[in-house]
């Protein structure tokens, strides 16, 4: 499998087909439609530009033409009326060509923009689970890179394409006009230049795929063995990793000669085509014979005329490539996101908190259950802890109270109702999470904590950060709210993140709260600020914890004990560990160390 | 033309191409400049070289000629530069590999990995490319304007003069508009930037957004950032499209400019009365008018070169910078002066007052450690995660320079031992299970130049892995890695082990690479410890008791000191920490219903 393959196989998504011209033409209609004034327009200016491109040539020649003939006292008259005319047509050639190329670019990057947005929103509706089996790095890549490619064929690719057919059916005509048998002469030429240029255009390509292939597995060997020297060092291994790179070094010099000499006979055999093409103009030109001035315009529109049908052959090459982006973006807009208010869901504003799993099965593939036959109730502003090992099924819970995933069989009820019949956005607004692992966003300690939502005042800001004790260390940073916060907050401890994540959550307003309590080390000091704002966030309504402190299972409602997805025992912290059953060797192993 | 201690000795190696390369160049630059004669005397003489058809097909021929020496001086210049272009990013990129490699774990501590890439890639690229393009360049605007000029002045002094103006525009142009598109561009690919890493973020914290109800902030802002990027884009084609009307403005300009004057003067000329300037007369033919039209025409190019050098030059300056900084880098773990070789290692090793903290870090993550391993004993390291278990281990391989008189090896102080011949007497099986994209085999026989098959399946047999290896379709010639099979995170551990094993070093380090396999596999491997590396020093790093409770000594380590050191038996007695180790781990056993998890 060559380079491309195996990158587009990584790229691949869920969903990813094949689809017909007609298909991709039927879904790229709706984007072009908007711009169809700006096309027509660009391609109506185009027009005009390969029109003024033909004439000026003409003009020249004329100017040979008039010297050439009887000087009297118009001559003078006669050239400088064809240098005016030169000059205007020539600006205004240049004139119409930047608003030729804005007109486009304007329409092109509004195609970008609504491709964009439309993406975007549609990945954003889409469920966990479908997060979970899509590559992010290539969901970005469709985002970012696919929606330009394919605005592209139709603003950059398509349009020059019609551009340079424009021009030379255009120059061809004249210089059939002015002479059909040094014209067909030409022909040969520029034919033999259009099927030269295809053809390399393949042949090159493959080289640059080839090149390419071995840059990346020299970037790849390069990235794993400078992580990876301390073994080459340990083992002593230097001379054969050397022997190695060596190997991949001369492959990546010998690739990219290889494109050197493609270009080395390409460029100039089309350069000799065209000198060559000249020459042809000057002797069969004479013995035809023309005159100078036609002459002179056959030179003169040679050159106009190599260019475009090696471009011509370039853009047939490109419009494959950007179909197959047009094919994987339409793919995943026709994916439906999987999680979807049913249409009779209702806005709840405001919940008491009961909370009642009622023979929950799930599964997050096949038969492969996480929860067993799960039933339990939780009475309102309770709070209970669920316990047990990993892989019992803890944090699963969490994430289906606010419907992260859909159960396959029982049924989760918040005051009673089961929470299908409820608006995602209402149960999720009234649900306060707090995540194992505390996501954080680049940007500020602000936006962190607003996400982006400009409507929280700074009192409330604050009044938030204080209720959960994050108030004094985030005072005590030089930018305090606007305070940076580097990819993923990796400039905060582990325990300032668990505080942030906390005023985050409290900022929000939840009337119903889970938590899934991070295990990470957190320092003494930071530990006993986050176990007082434990205490206070407990107040606020319901709260469902995976807990990992002693101080959280102690002052429980209600402990939960699950063992591989089924509940083995539930009571308080001091009625289960009088059982001396698994809670209590749990309690041993997990927490006791904790009393120290 | 870029000079440094890095790259002047290319310029030794390669100077034949370049010279080659130059020469080609200059006879295409002159080559080219008969052309635009030719044009004009067709002009002037088309009359007369109609009936002289032999007239004609000499010059006509020689266009030919012309045309053929430019396809050859074209195609040779492109060969020879590039071979020499190429040859120095491909000498330039080795010796940064040899480098690399004799740098110590320190340096990889403190430098990222990704900035040696970048050295390795856009860096070298950017010489690379100046050496190739940017000569191209320079010759061009040196020999190819100074061959037209000269063909210019001779056909019409006054003309050039007239053709200067417009001309010199452009070269300032052409420096302006690098100097603004490249900071345009960068502005562009900056915001460009910014929306990838906002999906990429976006995508990833998917959950908290979703937890917080906030796909519609997040979709008003990314409409921010898009719309952003629309007009950052149109900003960017606005001024290239701008730059490049106003450079076709100004040739318009010029031929309007040589046409008008040059139009007056051949009608003067023909009409009898030439203009006289200084006293000469211009004498200028319809034909001559052309040419230097023609002349113009193949001006242009060298012009707008003349205007980017500046700035590549600076470019490809910087990068040289950044590699010479890399390839100037002083290694600090290097050989003593006077080596002692190791040999015939019998594994003895002696912690002597041991205290290691690691570069940068202010706390030791090991503190005076004093222990002997007895040659050919079998020892376990436990310890909670933090504890210097990896540290004590890792200092045996002089990955980082060590306080002299603290670590022996054989009696022999480490510092003052031939490195090479330590690395010889020491395997590791790492704790990150590190394997190279390459075939099981050659992984496993990472150690030998070439692996012996046997060896290498006895080792697989070590590492209880052989029979997974053989049900993978291709066996041992299964490629792991990316672009092979992924193993999981058990097998490469094995792999790991087996790699360790295939050594046959006198001294065996295992560094916790039991984690991720199953009871009874892990049970096999420790046999095969004890039976097939008795006698020789054997070293287990472990997360838990049962993996180490049957060596010959065990050392129970905490926050970066050794709190005991003995035997399973004594140490049950002895140390309340391991006791509780072995407590709590008989709790997890039930905990967890027998089952033990696996990663």
């Amino acid at each position: 499998m060559d380079e491309e393959a195996m990158n587009e196989e990584k790229e691949k998504l869920l969903g990813d087909r094949k689809m017909s011209l007609r298909e991709l033409l039927s879904h790229s209609r709706p984007y072009i439609a908007k711009e169809k004034l700006a096309i027509f327009l660009s391609l109506f200016l185009i027009a005009v530009n390969v029109g003024i491109d033909i004439v000026l040539p003409y003009l020249t020649s004329r100017f040979v033409e008039v010297l050439k003939g009887v000087i009297d006292n118009t001559t003078m008259r006669a050239l400088m009326l064809i240098v005016l005319g030169y000059a205007l047509l020539g600006v205004a050639n240049q004139g119409i060509r930047y608003l030729q190329s804005m007109v486009l670019q304007k329409a092109g990057q509004r195609i970008v923009y609504r491709m964009r947005m439309e993406v975007f929103q549609h990945i954003e509706s889409m469920s966990q689970n479908q997060f979970n089996q899509m590559a992010t790095g290539s969901l970005v890549t469709r985002v970012a890179n696919y929606t330009a490619a394919v605005s592209d064929l139709f603003t950059s690719v398509l349009v020059n394409l019609i551009s340079n057919l424009m021009t030379v059916i255009g120059v061809l005509i004249i210089m059939m006009i002015i002479s059909i048998q040094l014209s067909l002469w030409l022909l040969l030429f520029a034919l033999t230049a259009g099927v030269v240029s295809f053809f390399f255009g393949k042949i090159v390509g493959k080289f640059f795929r080839q090149e390419r292939r071995y840059i990346s597995d020299l970037n790849a060997f390069l990235s794993e063995n400078l992580s990876g020297m301390k073994v080459t060092q340990i083992f002593n291994q230097e001379k054969r990793k050397e022997a190695e790179f060596d190997v991949k070094n001369q492959n990546i010099r010998k690739a990219i000669y290889r494109v050197v000499m493609a270009f080395a006979f390409y460029r100039p055999f089309i350069n000799l085509l065209y000198f060559g093409s000249i020459g042809v103009t000057f002797f069969v030109g004479l013995s035809i014979p023309l005159m100078a001035a036609e002459i002179v315009a056959f030179y003169l529109y040679l050159s106009r005329f190599f260019n475009p049908i090696q471009n011509i052959a370039d853009q047939l090459n490109q419009i494959q490539r950007a179909l197959t982006a047009a094919e994987r973006l339409y793919s995943l807009l026709d994916v439906p996101p999987e999680v979807v208010d049913k249409p009779e869901a209702r806005d709840v504003d405001s919940f008491q908190g009961k909370i009642e799993f009622r023979h929950v099965w799930f599964a997050y593939e096949g038969e492969n259950w996480i929860l067993k036959d799960v039933s339990f109730v939780v009475e309102p502003r309770q709070t209970v802890a669920f316990v047990g090992a990993t892989g019992a099924g803890k944090t699963t819970i969490l994430g289906l109270i606010v419907r992260n995933y859909e159960i396959q069989k029982g049924q989760i009820l918040i005051d009673d109702v089961d929470i299908t019949e409820i608006k995602i956005d209402s149960l999720r607004k009234a649900v306060g999470q707090m995540l194992q692992d505390v996501f954080l966003f680049s940007g500020s300690i602000r936006s962190n904590l607003t996400l982006h939502d400009d409507s929280f005042t700074d009192e409330q800001i604050k009044s938030a950060c204080d209720y959960v004790n994050a108030s004094p260390f985030i005072e005590s940073l030089p930018n305090k709210y606007e305070e940076e916060v580097l990819e993923r907050g990796e400039n905060f401890s582990a325990g300032q993140r668990q505080l942030l994540s906390f005023a985050r959550t409290i900022l929000h307003k939840p009337q119903i709260l889970i938590l899934d309590e991070a295990t990470a080390n957190i320092d003494t000091e930071t530990e006993l600020l986050i176990q007082d704002s434990l205490e206070k966030i407990k107040n606020i309504g319901t709260m469902l914890v995976v807990a990992h402190r002693l101080s959280t299972i102690q002052h429980a409602d209600n402990i939960i004990v699950l063992q591989n997805g089924e509940i083995l025992e539930q009571g308080n912290h001091q009625a289960l560990l009088k059982k001396k059953g698994h809670y209590y060797k749990l309690y041993q192993l997990q927490y006791a160390d904790q009393e120290a | 033309m870029l000079f440094g201690r890095h790259v002047n000795k290319y310029y030794r190696k390669y100077w034949a191409f370049f010279l080659l390369g130059v020469i080609a160049l200059i006879v295409v630059d002159v080559a080219q400049t008969f052309i635009p004669r030719f044009l004009g005397q067709i002009i002037d003489e088309d009359s007369i070289l109609v009936d002289n058809l032999d007239e004609l097909g000499k010059i006509v021929g020689f266009i030919m000629l012309c045309a053929l020496i430019m396809f050859v001086g074209r195609a040779i210049w492109r060969l020879s530069i590039f071979r020499a272009s190429t040859g120095i990013a491909a000498g330039i990129r080795k010796e940064m590999f040899d480098k690399a490699e004799k740098l110590s774990a320190s340096y990889y501590h403190e430098t990222k990995v990704g900035n040696i890439m970048n050295w390795f890639t856009s860096d070298i690229e950017e010489i690379s490319d100046f050496f190739g393009w940017g000569t191209v360049m320079i010759v061009d605007a040196i020999f190819l304007s100074v061959s037209v000029l000269v063909s210019m002045i001779r056909l019409n002094p006054w003309m050039t003069l007239l053709a200067m103006a417009p001309i010199g525009l452009i070269i300032v142009w052409g420096a302006l508009v690098d100097r603004f598109m490249s900071a345009r561009w960068e502005l562009r690919q900056k915001e460009f930037d910014r929306l990838y890493d906002f999906a990429n973020e976006n995508f990833t914290g998917i959950r908290v957004i979703k937890s917080f109800v906030k796909q519609n902030k997040e979709i008003h802002a990314f409409a921010k950032i898009a719309r952003r990027n629309q007009e950052v884009n149109v900003g960017f084609a606005r001024l290239s499209v701008f730059f490049d009307v106003i450079i076709e403005i100004i040739l318009v300009a010029e031929i309007a400019l040589v046409l008008g004057f040059g139009g007056w003067f051949v009608y003067c000329f023909a009409s009898g009365n030439p203009i006289v300037v200084a006293g000469h007369p211009i004498e200028l033919t319809v034909g001559g008018l052309f040419e230097f039209v023609g002349y113009i025409d193949l001006l242009i190019w060298p012009m707008i070169a003349l205007g980017q050098i500046v700035s590549m030059r600076s470019r490809a300056k910087g990068s040289l910078r950044r590699i010479s900084a890399f390839l100037d880098t002083e290694i600090d773990v290097k050989n003593p002066e006077n080596p002692v070789k190791l040999e015939n290692v019998k594994g003895q090793i002696e912690f002597r007052n041991f205290t290691f903290t690691y570069p940068g870090t202010a706390s030791p993550a090991l503190s005076e450690v004093s222990l002997t391993i007895e040659p050919g004993a079998h020892i376990g390291v436990v310890g909670k995660v933090g504890s210097g278990k990896t540290t004590l281990v890792n200092s045996l391989f002089r990955l980082y320079n060590i306080d002299k008189g603290s670590l022996f090896v054989d009696g022999v102080d480490l510092m003052d031992v031939d490195i090479a011949s330590l690395r010889d007497a020491v395997a590791y099986a790492p704790q990150d299970n590190f394997l190279f994209s390459d075939k099981i085999e050659n992984n496993i026989a990472f150690s030998a130049d070439k692996p012996e098959h046997e060896a290498v399946v006895e080792a697989a047999e070590f590492a209880d892995v052989k029979e997974n290896i053989e049900g993978f379709p291709k066996g041992y010639d299964t490629v792991s890695g990316e672009r092979g099979v992924t193993l999981s995170g058990g097998q490469k551990q094995r792999v790991s082990i087996a790699r360790a094993f295939y050594k046959k070093a006198p001294i065996l380090v295992m560094d916790d690479c039991v984690s991720a396999v199953d009871v009874k596999t892990e049970e096999k491997i420790l046999k095969n410890i004890a039976e097939q590396r008795k006698g020789q020093t054997t070293i287990l790093i472990a997360s838990r008791v049962s993996s180490v409770m049957h060596m010959d000594k065990i050392i129970v380590l905490d926050r970066g000191a050794v709190v005991a050191y003995g035997s399973h038996e004594t140490l049950m007695k002895e140390s309340p920490l391991y006791q509780r180790m072995v407590y709590l781990q008989e709790l997890e056993k039930e905990v967890e219903g027998g089952e033990r998890r696996n990663g």
